[in-house]
């Protein structure tokens, strides 16, 4: 009987043709709906594209308009806001949650899929159903404020609490990053804290001595998965600010502070047909993420702990 | 025996119903395989995505040679990027006047001179929309302007007589609005249900224009006048937090909760397709012309147009053409605007009885041959222009700047727009 797999007589030739047939619909894919769109991108980005028209070279010129463009900087601030602020709270609450989700309650299983849950709503149906959770006027959310005589916030019309609303509805789906946490919660070897309640370490030290670093190789990858999916956020600030019974059909909230680089990125290229500036603008959001990721992934040297090393 | 003849002509029949069937699908077949399919895209949906089709089908039934397929498709990105590609998912399809010049100069617009229409019976503040450097690129089939829309009974509440000047309507904005003890607003005297088409309105009724000579033109004065006025007049009385807490509130546009229908304002800029919903609704309503600054102004609003146009990359330009043709016709318009209660876009239907049992219709009907109602001439930038104009109104009206602060930041951006 002979093996379907390539002996070591068989011409290396010939295995490597075998081998690219059978990788072809990954490389064939890869290149035409990948590497291609990439690498055209960066050409749009070098002119003056509509879509419609042949692409003129104008060099260096989108990239030099950015520099004088205020709803630039006014979208990259705001998503910078979004992500700085939205992801370390994402990864406290994921945490505390996972924490109790480890806890030995009645009906874990069903717990653990409730706090799932949000996660496979759509984010569109999300957004329109936390709009009137936040409606100023009748939101259940200003409700609960004022229960506790909270002073209630207009947070969909008022310019220092739009970019507070995408952020929140942002972690309306940490049960996703919870239930990860709460795998690797199940990873940490117990003895540990046997060992550590033995020396007489509180809750507190346990946590900062044993739980945060094995749990660490986990935090990096989250993190740097969050950033990117902050920095990329469109579909909730657009849902958001797109409400006709308020008036704005902008897009971009109150004083402009849900305006995403994303949903920027998206008017240039399909409102204004300005897809040579689109295109400038996704390849700084490319480097701006690069750069963030590098960052974190050079910090991570002194912040992850490997019990392989 | 009985039997076996009775089975052999249960076969004879079935054989003569398959036939006739097979006959007859082929006879269908045969007829739809003759004519041109011209598919018609448009951004309408619900009533009036069912009048549309109505028409569609009304077309259909006097032809032989084409037929028209609607289908109903709200999402706009889609329509452009169907005129991408070589072969576009549509053949004919509907838009706003304010894409038409920009479309235009992408190349993605049919010109339509060809078709030999006859657009002088087209108002001149449409026309001047749909012209691009002498070409005619879009026909209206629906025109809109703005008037001042009041609930009668709370005007009536507060003793106040519908404004008829400037100064009037601040008055009446004054003696509508009203503060419960605890400085919320339970009532304005003037809202916007649609920002930028109520500011763009008092800039008109100022005297100032937005977009003048083919220029963006955000800092005229009476322009900046106007949304001055709204801001003085009515959120800064209140507060720019209470004006904004109040409108929060505001249900769906047109709905159930409709800030106009809850009583929540008593005044507002609309559109014509109101006569029908406050109708429908039950509401004791008005309307009379925008006040002007000076009587000279009276009546000054602006014209926002629907429009019909083929795009360059339809594979039935001529069967596109001529549904085109039917679409814009007198008897098709006549009936499509009424359903939707929108104003014609053909000067002869304004007298038309048809639109007799609209109520109040007539105010915005008889704008369409007022000199004061402003046609947007064709600019490339307008979708910026909107987006930007957009954002310097929402900050009036958070109170974070003044109307000519706002619009001067408007100003400082107009220079990289498309030109």
């Amino acid at each position: 009987m002979q093996s379907a797999r390539p002996t070591p007589s068989e011409p290396t030739g010939r295995a490597l043709l075998k081998g690219l047939a059978f990788a072809s619909p990954f490389i064939i894919g890869f290149l035409v709906l990948y590497l291609w769109p990439i690498l055209a991108s960066g050409y749009y980005s070098l002119t003056d594209f509509s879509l419609f028209k042949a692409p003129k070279w104008v060099g260096l010129a989108n990239y030099e308009r950015m520099i004088s463009d205020a709803k630039f900087w006014k979208s990259l601030y705001n998503t910078l806001f979004f992500t700085f602020v939205g992801v370390p709270v994402d990864i406290a609450i994921s945490i505390a949650g996972a924490h109790i989700l480890n806890q030995k309650l009645k009906g874990q299983p069903l717990w653990r899929a409730l706090v799932y849950l949000p996660s496979i709503v759509p984010a569109v149906a999300a957004g329109f159903l936390w709009r009137w959770l936040l409606n100023a006027q009748y939101g259940f959310v200003n409700e609960i404020l004022r229960w506790f005589r909270i002073p209630q916030p207009n947070w969909l019309l008022d310019a220092s609490w739009g970019g507070i609303s995408v952020i929140v509805l942002m972690l309306w789906t940490v049960g996703g990053t919870m239930l990860i946490y709460l795998a690797a919660l199940k990873n940490v070897p117990q003895e540990l804290y046997e060992a550590a309640e033995l020396d007489g370490a509180g809750p507190l030290r346990r946590f900062w001595h044993i739980t945060w670093p094995m749990i660490s190789p986990v935090t990096l990858f989250q993190v740097i998965v969050l950033i990117i999916a902050f920095l990329q956020v469109f579909t909730q600030p657009f849902v958001l600010s797109k409400d006709p019974g308020l008036g704005t059909q902008t897009a971009t909230g109150p004083g402009d502070s849900m305006l995403s680089y994303s949903i920027y990125l998206f008017q240039n290229g399909f409102t204004f047909l300005k897809m040579g500036y689109a295109s400038a603008m996704a390849w700084v959001l490319l480097f701006v993420t690069l750069a963030i990721t590098l960052l974190i992934l050079w910090s991570a040297k002194k912040w992850v702990f490997y019990d392989n090393r | 025996m009985e039997r076996k003849a009775q089975a052999g002509a249960a076969h004879a029949a079935m054989s003569t119903a398959l036939g006739a069937v097979m006959l007859l699908g082929g006879a269908l077949g045969a007829s739809a395989q003759d004519k041109t399919e011209v598919t018609f895209s448009y951004l309408w949906g619900g009533a009036e995505g069912a009048a549309l089709e109505q028409i569609i089908t009304d077309f259909n039934a006097s032809q032989d040679k084409i037929v028209v397929k609607g289908v109903s498709s709200p999402d706009m990105t889609k329509q452009l990027a169907s005129m991408s590609s070589a072969k576009g998912a549509f053949d004919i399809s509907d838009n706003f006047a304010s894409n038409i010049a920009s479309w235009a100069n992408q190349g993605i617009l049919l010109p339509l001179d060809e078709f030999g229409l006859d657009t002088a019976d087209f108002p001149e503040s449409a026309m001047k929309q749909l012209v691009v450097d002498g070409v005619l690129y879009s026909v209206p089939i629906a025109t809109h302007n703005f008037q001042l829309v009041y609930n009668k009974k709370l005007l009536d509440e507060a003793g106040v007589t519908p404004p008829t000047s400037m100064a009037e309507l601040a008055d009446a904005i004054k003696k509508l609005t009203k503060v419960d003890a605890e400085g919320n607003v339970t009532q304005l005297g003037l809202g916007l249900t649609d920002i930028s088409a109520g500011l763009k309105t008092l800039g008109y009724a100022h005297g100032g224009d937005w977009n003048r000579d083919g220029k963006p033109t955000p800092t005229d004065p009476g322009f900046v006048e106007g949304v001055q006025f709204y801001f003085d007049n009515v959120v800064a009385p209140v507060t720019p937090a209470s004006y904004n807490k109040f409108v929060a509130g505001f249900g769906p546009y047109m709905s159930d909760q409709d800030s106009f229908k809850q009583g929540k304002i008593a005044m507002v800029f609309e559109g014509e397709w109101r006569a029908k919903f406050n109708t429908e609704a039950g509401m004791d309503w008005g309307v009379v012309q925008v006040p002007g600054k000076t009587p000279e102004l009276n009546g000054s609003t602006w014209a926002d147009v629907s429009t019909i146009f083929i795009p360059t990359n339809t594979q039935n330009k001529e069967a596109a053409g001529e549904f085109l043709k039917y679409l814009i016709s007198p008897p098709a318009m006549e009936k499509f605007s009424h359903v939707l209660a929108n104003l014609p876009g053909r000067l002869s239907l304004v007298d038309s009885a048809t639109y007799d049992d609209l109520p109040n219709f007539k105010v915005w009907l008889d704008a369409l041959k007022n000199p004061n109602t402003h046609g947007l001439p064709p600019a490339l930038y307008m979708a910026e222009y909107n987006a930007d104009l957009a954002s310097a109104f929402d900050s009036v009206l958070q109170g974070a700047q003044t109307a000519e602060a706002a619009l001067q930041g408007v100003a400082d951006r107009t220079g990289s727009y498309s030109q």
